[in-house]
């Protein structure tokens, strides 16, 4: 899974930005969407991100799993990532 | 295991992607750089909002070290997506060179060009290269049209330089500016654009400003004919949704500087000498490539939106709209 090369990600204090230069469109993240977006751009499968995220940000009880899914389908639906 | 728990930890949901609602003083950086790479230009357009033309690049452009200065500033500083427009962009000497260390660097790029350039040869070198899109500007339908409007341009050779850029697969956008004796032609330039590949289709009012002052009165649409072609715009926009995006700015320039006031786009307009302005519309330029380094210009970009001068001279445009004609006299903030 990745980034289309037309979704452009940036970090920034309040979390991050996706452009989506194809429409011009601007999409804020707030620092948990940024952090899935992070990832995503770094590359691997969903399983990898899932379990990039769950080794850096304590989830005992799978929050971060359950909203980081539905996110990225989220995203998905939206042309925002690429399998 | 490190960092601390996401916000989203505490919260039921992630919250979805918005389109954006921060501001641009609340980003790092630009999030799009618009840069007239040079004022030189091989066509000299009745219309042309800038001071274009043959032989009339600025003395003091920049060079080659400050052009790849600046363009490794722009992408140290994550800039997502740029343009490069003139003048006529592919005429600069560096022009591929600095389309390659743009690609080159995964930012996004979009060239606005006559089309007079886009050779077959180019086109594969465009497409190569990996820009996002290249605009051409079609103002007119017709060759008789077209060629009035863009002095020494000719109709048939920016037509054949969509169809090549068609042909070597790059993305196509096409531009059209309106005047008295084109406006009638929307619909068919929207089918036109359609036909010949483009994705998006851009229109709005033209401006008066650069070239356009000097030839006005052959030039401005009645507010008749623009009623015409806002309701021939939104039946394309109907027409062609799914297929191509047609844009189009109903709103005056007041309108859109009003709001820009309020909310400054995430944008910085470079001018070919390096010379920075708050945007196309106004004559403010808040910073210099030259002495300033781009952090620098957009903290300074940010507070010169709040100047005082730049509200006085929006609200001098509602009772003297043609203080536009001053754009090109630059205000330093």
């Amino acid at each position: 899974m990745k980034l289309p090369k037309f979704a452009k990600f940036r970090e920034e204090k309040f979390g991050g930005v996706l452009f989506e230069t194809r429409s011009e469109k601007v999409f804020t993240l707030n620092p948990t969407a940024a952090a899935v977006v992070r990832e995503i751009a770094a590359g691997g499968d969903e399983r990898a991100i899932i379990q990039r995220l769950q080794e850096r940000f304590h989830d005992p009880e799978g929050v971060i799993e359950r909203e980081a899914l539905a996110y990225i389908a989220e995203l998905r639906q939206k042309g925002l990532v690429e399998d | 295991m490190s960092g601390q728990a996401p916000a989203a930890a505490a919260d039921p949901v992630i919250p979805a992607t918005t389109p954006a609602t921060a501001a641009s003083g609340d980003l790092g950086a630009p999030l799009y750089i618009a840069w007239q790479v040079t004022n030189e230009c091989n066509l000299a357009c009745l219309h042309c909002i800038e001071e274009s033309g043959p032989g009339k690049a600025f003395h003091d452009e920049l060079n080659e070290s400050e052009v790849f200065r600046f363009l490794a500033q722009a992408m140290d500083s994550e800039i997502p997506y740029l343009s490069f427009s003139g003048g006529e962009p592919m005429v600069h000497p560096l022009f591929f060179q600095m389309v390659e260390y743009v690609c080159g660097r995964n930012a996004q790029l979009k060239i606005e060009t006559n089309g007079h350039y886009l050779t077959p040869e180019n086109c594969a070198r465009l497409q190569r290269l990996g820009v996002k899109a290249v605009q051409v500007s079609l103002d007119g339908a017709s060759r008789e049209t077209f060629n009035r409007m863009r002095v020494r341009g000719e109709f048939n050779v920016a037509i054949e330089g969509v169809r090549n850029l068609r042909a070597a697969g790059v993305p196509i956008e096409i531009n059209y500016s309106p005047t008295c004796f084109n406006v009638h032609e929307i619909g068919a330039a929207v089918d036109l654009a359609y036909e010949l590949g483009a994705y998006s289709f851009y229109t709005g009012r033209t401006m008066y400003t650069g070239n356009a002052v000097k030839t006005w009165h052959r030039l401005t649409p009645t507010e008749q004919q623009y009623e015409e072609f806002f309701r021939v715009l939104h039946a394309k926009t109907d027409e062609y949704r799914g297929r191509m995006r047609v844009y189009f700015h109903e709103m005056g320039l007041l309108e859109e500087l009003r709001y820009r006031l309020r909310h400054p786009a995430a944008l910085l307009i470079v001018l070919p000498n390096g010379l920075v302005k708050l945007i196309n519309a106004l004559p403010f330029v808040c910073g210099d490539l030259r002495r300033q380094s781009l952090q620098e210009i957009w903290a300074n970009f940010q507070r010169a939106w709040q100047d005082p001068r730049v509200a006085q001279f929006v609200a001098d445009l509602a009772t003297q709209p043609n203080k536009t004609a001053t754009l090109h006299q630059w205000v330093y903030l």
